[in-house]
């Protein structure tokens, strides 16, 4: 019979060098955060050139779009960190270089959210702002955005669990993300099994209190039902309604 | 008429300012359309309140963002006009938790609140039960009793007999007939006739 060795999980591995493996899920979300806000505003950018009555914008955008939703994050990271280096000579951090490349690949799926968003919000709106003499900027500011952010948040919140897990693949630069820890420490013990199963928790975990933290910030474009969340931000309004009720009837 | 649809040719003429192309050759429009808007009020089918504004917030916006006064002076006006339209207690609803004639009475309260120099109505009540009719007819009745110069499109042959001072009756696009307050005894045109018939 063949003889199987005793499989040793050093389960203790995961406690031991818990310190280090929060690190990089902490590298990890910091990256994926200042990549989701440039591109909240990026993606948003293109999703307005993609409305635009200039065919030239729209084929611009389209294009862009239709680029960078197709790379994969390990060759965005790539070309940005090396082949900005090699054809230009400036040489980004690889934190520089992670949120750029993910920047470049997410504000492509936002321009497409953005878009069926705010085409989602009716033409009467519109109208209706219009039509009282509001402007352009005015309307889109004050009821089209708001309405379509209602809309857009619930996917906004799955991207950003998706970028967490692509920064995986900065590891190729160095980046000290989850999985470049959990290989660091990989390669002195040899327990792939326990450490990449502790890489694998985190992120799940990461993306629990995301979608926790996301249902708040959409909460807060909910309506009509009101949260704690959105009632505690407008107290002072409501206060001053109150008031006007009571002066009123 | 104000601009909403942007003329092809033609011009509407408020207060001595033309707005629009004007009819072919002639110099273009001299007027800007947000001009025209911010002075003409307008009240549409299908209401068009704000979803994410409770009512209050509705009217306030619109006051804070085209006459620039602060938030706070914003929302008092805007009781004001939830008052005359009867729905202060409503101030708070958001457009969801309102009935359509309550959505309706919003919606004109909202462009009262702009002190307009004229309202236009786009068939203000066909969206509604017929038993909301009556409130929103009652708020237009009350404003045109102000003087309010109202320019109503209606299926309501009664409101329009009983308040119209200058009636027009249109079809496919075109005026067929057209008479003074006492329109609906006058009116000799067959069609016209036959519509009103069949309404009143």
């Amino acid at each position: 019979m063949e003889d199987r060795p005793r499989i040793n999980f050093m389960w203790h591995l995961v406690w031991d060098f818990r310190s280090e493996l929060l690190q990089g899920l902490v590298t990890a979300i910091n990256v994926s955060i200042s990549a989701l806000v440039l591109s909240f505003f990026v993606g948003l950018f293109f999703a307005l050139m993609r409305m635009s009555r200039y065919g030239f914008l729209r084929g611009l955008s389209s294009t862009y779009v239709n680029i960078f939703r197709g790379i994969p994050a390990l060759v965005s990271v790539i070309w940005v960190y090396f082949g900005w280096s090699l054809l230009f000579g400036y040489n980004f951090t690889v934190y520089q270089a992670g949120v750029i490349a993910l920047t470049l690949l997410y504000s492509s799926f936002f321009a497409e959210i953005f878009r069926s968003a705010l085409e989602a919000v009716h033409k009467g709106q519109r109208e209706a702002g219009a039509a009282l003499g509001m402007s352009r900027i005015r309307v889109f500011r004050s009821i089209v955005l708001p309405q379509a952010l209602k809309i857009a948040i619930p996917n906004i919140g799955s991207m950003f669990i998706g970028m967490v897990k692509d920064t995986s693949t900065f590891t190729v630069i160095g980046l000290g993300e989850l999985v470049y820890i959990t290989q660091s420490i990989n390669a002195q013990y040899f327990q792939p099994f326990v450490l990449f199963t502790a890489a694998a928790a985190l992120y799940v975990v990461a993306a629990f209190v995301i979608d926790y933290l996301f249902r708040a910030i959409e909460s807060i474009f909910s309506y009509p039902r009101q949260s704690p969340v959105k009632r505690f931000l407008t107290r002072r309004k409501r206060a001053q309604v109150q008031r006007l009720v009571e002066a009123n009837s | 008429m104000n601009l909403l649809e942007e003329p092809t040719e033609g011009s509407v003429i408020f207060e001595g300012i033309e707005y629009g192309p004007g009819v072919s050759d002639s110099k273009p429009k001299r007027g800007k359309a947000l001009d025209l808007r911010r002075q003409v009020g307008m009240v549409f089918q299908q209401f068009n309140l704000f979803p994410h504004l409770s009512a209050i917030d509705n009217i306030a916006l619109a006051v804070h963002s085209v006459t620039g006064k602060s938030k706070e002076e914003a929302r008092e006006r805007a009781a004001l006009e939830l008052k005359k339209v009867g729905l202060i207690k409503w101030a708070m609803n958001h457009p969801a938790q309102l009935s359509g004639g309550q959505q309706q009475r919003v919606a004109i309260a909202r462009a009262l609140s702009l002190d307009p120099k004229l309202m236009l109505f786009d068939e203000p009540t066909s969206a509604l039960d017929p038993e909301l009719v009556g409130e929103v007819l009652a708020v237009m009745r009350q404003l045109a009793e102000t003087g309010m110069t109202m320019v109503v499109v209606t299926h309501e042959m009664g409101f329009a007999k009983e308040v119209g001072d200058q009636c027009i009756f249109m079809e496919d696009g075109y005026i067929v007939a057209s008479g003074g307050a006492d329109f609906f005894d006058t009116c000799t045109n067959e069609r016209a006739r036959q519509f009103i018939g069949s309404v009143l």
